[in-house]
């Protein structure tokens, strides 16, 4: 294993980016692993801590690897360990978007779409289900979530923002009043 | 060449600077997680620069590849925009001000959560969220079977197994997309 903190970093999520099949989440507990059991990066308390944020910031929850190249070595870890995580899988990513708009005249591709088209949907319905499961489940977190679900049902390009921030304070309040 | 396939479904010709603006907002302000769910706003409802199966084609690709299917899916919409450098300009703005957010963040983290208010108002936000991704689960639904109603089956199907039935995401997208390619292969959209 190299004695330099930014190779260390490389080392780590370089790989574990092209392991990352299916999503980020995929990964977490080799993260986990690697940051606190193989390397001592950080407690496993402050990696909690860190998952937390990665989760509760916006943006996308890969960012849990940007947090712990943070605590390792500063803004240039954050950097350092942010690009090994991305470019790789990224470039992949780059060739197969390349290889898939070249022969987006052939009507097999148009087939090909809409062939593809219902897994996404599928898996973008599942992926709202489960969250809702894993959150804490209350009443009024099932109510929020049907409510904004009407909202944008109905107000299809309705600002989200004003709505994420209105139920958000919905949800404080009613911690005020139960 | 490239550039010209590219250049091929949509005639419209998008400037960089929309494309890191588009970006750089989804990346600091979807809160609560859901961020394919608010690209799928941005790019397909709100100004239209691809079409919904075209983007949910290479949602479903971006879930099968390595890597975070939100930052495959922005690969895609760049490419087919700007080409390569719309690429960058997508991933580079949808990622980089919320790294620099997050760390901020970070570093305040622990005056911030003794407040039970910050928590529930994430909490607030997740929820709803989870209503927007919902919403935009059921938009593409209900286009897919507009045309023709196997994807109805495809859509249930994938639902219960990831959602329900919690079965690992890679190998059903696998199959389903496999099955999905071949019913679309032997029907016609517009029959």
């Amino acid at each position: 294993m190299p004695d330099n903190l930014y190779l260390q970093l490389v080392a780590v999520f370089a790989p574990l980016s092209l392991l990352s099949i299916g999503g980020g989440q995929s990964i977490v507990a080799d993260i986990n692993q690697q940051a606190v059991a193989i390397h001592g990066w950080v407690s496993q308390q402050e990696f909690v801590d860190l998952f937390a944020i990665s989760r509760a910031a916006p943006g996308p929850g890969a960012l849990l690897t940007t947090l712990i190249g943070w605590k390792v070595a500063g803004w240039l870890g954050a950097l350092v360990a942010s690009v090994a995580l991305f470019v790789p899988s990224s470039l992949l990513a780059y060739v197969a978007a390349v290889a898939w708009s070249r022969h987006n005249r052939h009507p097999w591709h148009a087939v090909a779409e809409r062939g593809l088209a219902p897994i996404a949907t599928g898996l973008i319905l599942a992926s709202s289900f489960s969250v809702l499961r894993a959150a804490s489940s209350t009443w009024i977190i099932w109510g929020l979530a049907l409510v904004a679900l009407g909202v944008f049902i109905a107000r299809p390009k309705m600002n989200p923002l004003i709505v994420l921030f209105g139920a958000g304070l919905v949800n404080v309040a009613a911690g005020r009043i139960f | 060449m490239h550039t010209q396939s590219a250049a091929k479904k949509n005639a419209q010709w998008v400037p960089l600077v929309q494309i890191i603006m588009l970006f750089a907002r989804v990346g600091l302000t979807s809160f609560g997680g859901g961020v394919s769910a608010w690209i799928y706003r941005e790019v397909v409802t709100e100004r239209g620069w691809l079409k919904d199966e075209e983007f949910l084609g290479a949602l479903t690709l971006g879930q099968v590849l390595p890597g975070s299917n939100v930052i495959n899916v922005s690969i895609y919409v760049g490419y087919r925009m700007r080409g390569m450098v719309g690429s960058v300009a997508a991933v580079a703005a949808l990622l980089v001000p919320p790294m620099v957010v997050i760390v901020l963040f970070a570093s305040v983290f622990h005056r911030f959560t003794q407040y039970d208010v910050v928590h529930r108002l994430l909490e607030g936000m997740a929820a709803a969220a989870i209503g927007m991704t919902a919403s935009v689960g059921l938009r593409t639904a209900k286009a897919a079977i507009a045309k023709q109603r196997w994807p109805l089956l495809m859509i249930s199907a994938v639902f219960v197994a990831v959602g329900v039935l919690r079965w690992p995401l890679v190998p059903v997208a696998i199959v389903a997309g496999a099955m999905g390619l071949l019913i679309s292969a032997r029907t016609r959209a517009d029959a």
